[in-house]
């Protein structure tokens, strides 16, 4: 098993020379209706009462859905303006050499992430991740706070937009600045923490691929057991960026992890749509961004969070299709629209984690705020959603059982979506000198955690 | 048909994303019923467009369904407008012109996409310059299309500072009062719109069009 990478060189030779297709072009004429067509022909239905669907037919044919269209669209580079097509035995290869698991991190602290299986008693890998700006001055204790979570297998941290009073720009010196000092802030607060080999996933700030590739040192910076990002362009689209990154990344030999967010009502149209570009995201993961690990973040246009129903069922089936066809590993990315220190918040958490752990996902938590609001994230909304999808792994949780915790959350908040409390802070959620949660939120933390409990949800402990 | 069932048909060709069927429609209103062409845009076209872009504000239709509308309203806007330039009777108002782009380093496009059909369904012509463009090149081309509108999006808090640029860069050439700056994007707040010293923020791209609509209004007052 050496995949991945797959075939680098393949990669950037159809980057420089597949078809040639303008951009608006690949998005209209090619991926709209192909997709359109894809889930007429397999037939791909959403069921609002069914947020958690237990039917394997309809995960199979999600999946066939996505190898169609992928086949048939590839994915674009928009610099060169030529599609990168495979072909089904490629696609078989990549897959089939694919090991399904990896050691991430070193020594003690390092942890194994695995695919997962649907209903899968195995525990899922968490990683915790503010998924936010912050302040310069937060950096530090706001990542030991992440860091020190004992649930936490692996930490993302903050993103920097300002060092030593300058403004971050993307593209500018300012982010390779930020890069380096955002790199090496991460490892001296996981060694603080008493965690120097955890699984750091680094680096945020980094924009642009000359930020990236500044921030790769194992001395100071990112290591070889680190992980590092290739995003996507929407839908299905690289630039030549992206696979700057990629190669920089297989060559320097760390871990490489694919970002794929498809985006509810825009080009994948509604939530069967967006399902089925979310499995050829994973196709794409591992063919063009050659990745040992997903990131899945499919999100409402509008409301940028992904725990109302629609989201939920595409981020079930999803894990269900890849769960059910294949061995890639990928991690579940929750985007809640409250905010800290909110009961919403926590319930949004536990329905995210529960739906994508006995679909079959690892997790990655949490977004909050609809993602949009510097210095709002903490570690309890993630430690929530962990402690929910190890629970739901512990008890054997069933996608039927599954189901009606989830429409009872629902209930909870589906309705405040759009108004969605903006709750606190870090510096108002935490005592940031001790790195300690407020009462308040303890408290809060408390008073939900039981609560959900007697609506079914399921804890580790 | 008489002209009220065309109308109906018409409204019923951008419901149901059909340009041809539309196309055919405002052509018959126009040769065979000699309905003026402007009636056509103000009773049908631009009312089914405003109920098409709510319902996409609601999420009740996705984006594809957005652009079908669209494509179909271009359709039939295509043939009215070139029966009004051949009269002699009448005079197309001068569109207003909007440059429109992604910021310098950003690579999301998605949402200026969709504002760039609202902005053009509300009667704008559009001059989108894509994405990562480089603050000066939307004052080139504001300059040289005698824009009236410069319209930057920003998706990530490490881009937004370049809707500040682009102000300020219009600002030293002395050309802020030329045009109206409107900004947009996730990261985007009322409140920075005021820091930077822009004229107008949206959060949606309905309220985009909305905005530069209304900005123009009151600066023809």
């Amino acid at each position: 098993m050496v995949t991945p990478p797959w075939r680098i060189n393949e990669v950037l030779d159809r980057a420089q020379n597949g078809p040639i297709c303008l951009e608006g072009d690949f998005d209209l004429k090619l991926l709209v209706p192909e997709l359109q067509r894809v889930v007429k022909e397999y037939d791909i239905c959403f069921d609002p009462i069914i947020p958690v669907p237990q039917d394997n037919t309809l995960a199979d044919s999600l999946w066939k859905a996505a190898m169609d269209l992928y086949l048939e669209v590839g994915t674009l580079c928009t610099d060169t303006h030529r599609r990168i097509l495979f072909t089904e035995d490629e696609i078989k290869e990549a897959l089939g050499n694919f090991p399904g698991k990896f050691t991430l991190g070193f020594g003690r602290d390092s942890k194994e992430i695995s695919c997962r299986k649907i209903e899968d008693t195995q525990r899922p890998f968490c990683l915790f991740s503010p998924d936010i700006t912050c302040d310069e001055d937060l950096f530090v204790p706001m990542s030991m706070a992440y860091l020190q979570e004992p649930l936490a297998d692996g930490v993302c941290a903050p993103i920097l937009d300002e060092i030593e009073g300058m403004p971050i720009r993307s593209g500018f010196p300012s982010e390779v600045k930020g890069s380096v000092a955002h790199a090496m802030m991460f490892r001296e607060a996981a060694r603080r923490v008493g965690r120097p080999g955890i699984f750091l996933k680094s680096v945020g700030t980094a924009e642009s691929d000359a930020a990236q590739i500044a921030a790769s040192n194992p001395e100071w910076g990112e290591r070889l057991t680190d992980g590092r990002f290739v995003a996507s362009v929407t839908e299905l689209k690289v630039d030549n960026s992206l696979l700057n990154k990629m190669v920089h990344f297989h060559t320097y030999g760390c871990f490489v992890g694919s970002l794929a967010g498809p985006i509810m009502g825009g080009y994948a149209g509604g939530p069967e749509g967006t399902a089925v570009v979310g499995v050829a995201y994973h196709l794409m993961g591992l063919l063009v961004n050659q990745a040992h690990f997903m990131n899945y973040f499919p999100f409402h246009l509008k409301h940028t969070c992904n725990t109302m129903r629609q989201l939920l069922w595409v981020i079930s089936i999803t894990y269900q299709a890849l769960s059910r066809n294949s061995n890639l590993v990928s991690m579940s990315n929750g985007f809640a629209a409250a905010g800290p220190c909110t009961q919403m918040v926590l319930n949004e958490a536990a329905a995210h984690a529960l739906v994508s752990v006995v679909s079959g996902a690892n997790l990655w938590e949490m977004a909050v705020a609809k993602n949009k609001v510097k210095n709002y994230a903490t570690p309890m909304e993630a430690r929530m959603a962990a402690e929910v999808g190890c629970g739901a792994a512990n008890e054997k949780i069933s996608r039927v059982d599954a189901n009606e915790i989830v429409l009872a959350l629902l209930k909870t908040y589906e309705e405040n979506i759009e108004d969605a409390p903006l709750g606190k802070n870090f510096r108002e959620c935490y005592d940031v000198r001790r790195i300690k949660p407020s009462d308040d939120y303890m408290t809060l933390y408390g008073k939900t955690r039981r609560e959900l409990d007697d609506i079914g949800v399921p804890f580790i402990y | 048909m008489t002209m009220e069932s065309l109308f109906e048909a018409l409204k019923r060709s951008l419901e149901e994303y059909e340009p041809d069927k539309a196309k055919e429609i405002a052509q018959e209103l126009i040769t065979v019923h000699q309905v003026d062409p402007l009636k056509v845009i103000d009773d049908v076209l631009s009312p089914t467009m405003e109920e098409i872009g709510e319902k996409f504000d609601r999420m009740d239709i996705f984006l594809p369904e957005l652009m079908g509308a669209a494509e179909a309203m271009q359709a039939a806007t295509s043939i009215l407008t070139e029966y009004i330039r051949k009269s002699t009777t009448q005079r197309l108002e001068r569109k207003a012109k909007v440059v429109l782009g992604t910021v310098h380093g950003d690579i999301h496009e998605i949402g200026k996409n969709i504002v760039k059909i609202m902005l053009e369904v509300s009667g704008f012509e559009v001059f989108d310059l894509g994405k990562d463009v480089p603050s000066i090149q939307f004052i080139e081309k504001a300059n040289e299309v005698n824009a009236d509108v410069i319209a930057l999006s920003a998706l990530m808090t490490t881009t937004m500072m370049s809707q500040k640029e682009v102000i300020e860069l219009l600002e030293a050439l002395g050309k802020r009062d030329n045009y109206l700056v409107i900004i947009g994007g996730a990261p985007t707040t009322a409140s920075w719109q005021e820091e930077i010293g822009a004229d107008g923020w949206a959060e949606t791209a309905v309220g985009a069009a909305k905005l530069a609509t209304k900005l123009l209004e009151e600066r023809a007052k």
